[in-house]
């Protein structure tokens, strides 16, 4: 039978209070995007209701009047705000007369794929901008180290969904080497492969504003872990210049771009979901045009708070991964 | 003389001197727009898809529909800037006011602000800006605020921690023991030694804030009044296949814009923040 190190099974331990950690904070959270949200709905002008039934006009008043209820209309706002809270505790978003589905179905259809987009671009600007980094910073001070620098100031003040309309203008609409939009090939079967083809665009435009973020920080880092003590003790055990910066310094560089990438989650989602429209990716972000364009707020606020969640998970993640990094912190 | 150190620092760095100078183009072109180009810059003064070169009196050639480009990018300027500026303006008040707060008392006050600080980097910032403004109305004055609330973490995180290592200093206490009142303390003797970083924090949210807005009227739902820059890029984006120069353009205009907005935000880092000097 085998034993598993002493080490090992501590750590598993310590991830799982940070997880259970991490679950309760997201609690007031989401209950604070939940005020957030409530609280736009009464500066809206004209009440709730016509809110809530504005979109395709609906008169029928039973439905009226099924909503007065549900929501309460007729009580005080702080029984409004707990009705409100505990309905969408029950998913209970509302129903959208556009899609003709519940909010939830609607919204949970379209998550998928702004999904894929978000972890495509994250791993693109992950991969690019550490890789850029270290480069930089081995290559201080000469050509490399400035090719990447200006690169970086570039892309780092291109707005994305510009830069993915000159993709689309170069790539292909005059090199006919990827496709203009969408997600897949219309009636041309939509293998993995299709879709990742049509994938490339919208990740290097959504990614590389955050591969250039990454790429500064990492070189920073690195130059600053370069020069802590650890690091020469290393080199003075006779370990090789490459082997020091590929398992030392870089493991220890990368802590600062886990944290920003953590911070940034939020932004990631909301960039996609414009990349998303220059593309037509078939993501939350179409949807919410459609619901902007149509007044359809319970979708808009359903997103707002699904798209949160979505964040909270994501942050919840990239701690484990932090974690695993750095088994000296034990984040709080 | 302290001033003109500050000056000779900033200037040390020559891309953010490069980066001041093309701004004060960009300033200059937004204050003398009514004057260079009189008519209103959405009006149709030639014939539409002129490429730029093709016809003199439009340098950068002419709109889908035959608005002159120059004019309207000049007049953008003016848009774009003050809607960054207003909205960092905005974002810097709520920062500061809340960082200050949460430092400077601590305690349940701290844990409250930053709590609250996290709710709203949690929220997706652009899905919250395009909501509010689809709500309450795509008025300027509604995209700056908005702008401004998504953006004031990360200057009330900053000023928190100023505060938090200026507070207990001597000459807080010496304040103190002479019955200072709070406000007095906080406004009066702390905050101009937390500034420097939070005035280079804020330019960098003057550059946010220019992407953010050129995002919101990209979608279209900026204020129909004004020409914005990110507003022109979307409505070229129907022509790609043939005049791409039209959504190319004002896309340049937003690059260059932010892109000298870093710079001079390094700059003033380095003119700042002492501890960083002669890195």
């Amino acid at each position: 039978m085998r034993v598993a190190p002493a080490g090992g099974s501590s750590r598993r331990l310590a991830a799982l209070r940070l997880l259970r950690r991490r679950l309760v904070q997201a609690v007031p959270l989401l209950l604070g995007v939940l005020i957030i949200n409530f609280v736009l709905i009464q500066l809206a002008p004209g009440s709730f209701l016509e809110l809530m039934t504005a979109e395709n006009q609906v008169s029928d008043p039973t439905t009226v009047e099924l909503l007065r209820k549900t929501y309460g209309l007729d009580d005080p706002v702080w029984l409004q705000l707990l009705k409100y809270i505990w309905a969408l505790a029950h998913l209970d978003f509302g129903f959208s007369y556009r899609q003709n589905m519940p909010v939830i179905d609607a919204i949970l259809i379209h998550l998928p794929a702004t999904l894929l987009l978000m972890l495509s671009s994250i791993t693109l600007a992950f991969v690019v901008g550490v890789a850029a980094g270290v480069v930089a910073s081995v290559k201080v001070r000469t050509v490399w180290d400035s090719l990447v620098s200006i690169a970086a100031m570039f892309f780092f003040a291109a707005p994305s969904f510009w830069l993915g309309i000159m993709m689309i203008v170069l790539f292909a609409l005059k090199l006919g080497w990827l496709p203009v939009s969408g997600m897949a090939t219309i009636g041309g079967g939509g293998g993995v492969l299709d879709v990742l083809r049509h994938l490339i665009l919208p990740t290097l435009a959504l990614g590389l504003f955050y591969a250039a973020i990454y790429a500064r920080v990492m070189r920073s880092a690195m130059l600053e872990v370069a020069q802590l003590d650890f690091v020469r003790a290393a080199r003075a055990k006779g370990l090789s210049r490459t082997k020091v910066t590929l398992s030392h310094v870089l493991r220890n560089a990368l802590l600062p771009v886990v944290t920003i990438l953590g911070v940034q989650m939020g932004t990631v989602l909301a960039g996609s979901v414009v990349i998303e429209s220059v593309f037509s990716w078939p993501g939350i972000g179409s949807l919410l045009f459609d619901s902007v364009s149509s007044r359809n707020y319970p979708v808009v606020l359903g997103i707002m708070v699904l798209g949160s969640l979505v964040v909270i998970v994501a942050n919840i993640v990239v701690d484990l991964v932090y974690m695993w990094l750095d088994p000296r912190i034990e984040i709080r | 003389m302290e001033r003109f150190g500050f000056l000779a620092r900033f200037a040390r760095n020559r891309g953010a001197l490069a980066g001041a100078l093309m701004i004060l183009v960009v300033a200059l072109a937004a204050l003398v727009a009514p004057l260079a180009f009189p008519i209103d810059p959405l009006r149709i003064v030639g014939a539409p898809e002129l490429w730029p070169g093709e016809a003199p009196e439009f340098p950068l050639g002419t709109d889908s529909l035959g608005r002159d480009i120059l004019a309207m990018i000049v007049h953008g300027a003016r848009a774009t800037l003050l809607i960054g500026l207003f909205a960092s303006a905005v974002a810097t008040l709520i920062g500061v006011s809340a960082g200050a707060i949460a430092g400077y008392f601590g305690g349940w006050i701290d844990e409250t602000m930053m709590r609250v600080a996290e709710l709203f980097q949690t929220i997706p910032n652009l899905i919250f800006v395009l909501t509010i403004v689809m709500i309450l109305g795509s008025t300027l004055t509604n995209i700056v605020i908005a702008i401004g609330i998504v953006s004031w973490t990360s200057i009330a995180r900053l000023t928190r921690a100023e505060f938090l290592a200026l507070r207990d200093r001597e000459f807080v206490q010496a304040c103190r023991a002479m019955g200072m009142s709070n406000l007095r303390i906080i406004v009066g003797e702390i905050l101009p030694n937390a500034l420097p970083p939070v005035i280079v924090l804020s330019s960098l949210v003057v550059a946010g804030a220019v992407l953010f807005e050129s995002a919101v009227s990209f979608l279209g739902l900026g204020d129909p009044n004004v020409a914005s820059w990110g507003r022109l890029i979307g409505d070229g984006r129907q022509l790609i296949r043939s005049s791409w120069y039209i959504s190319a353009i004002p896309g340049v205009a937003v690059m260059v814009t932010v892109l000298c907005l870093n710079l001079i935000g390094d700059g003033l880092n380095d003119a700042l923040n002492p501890k960083l000097r002669d890195r």
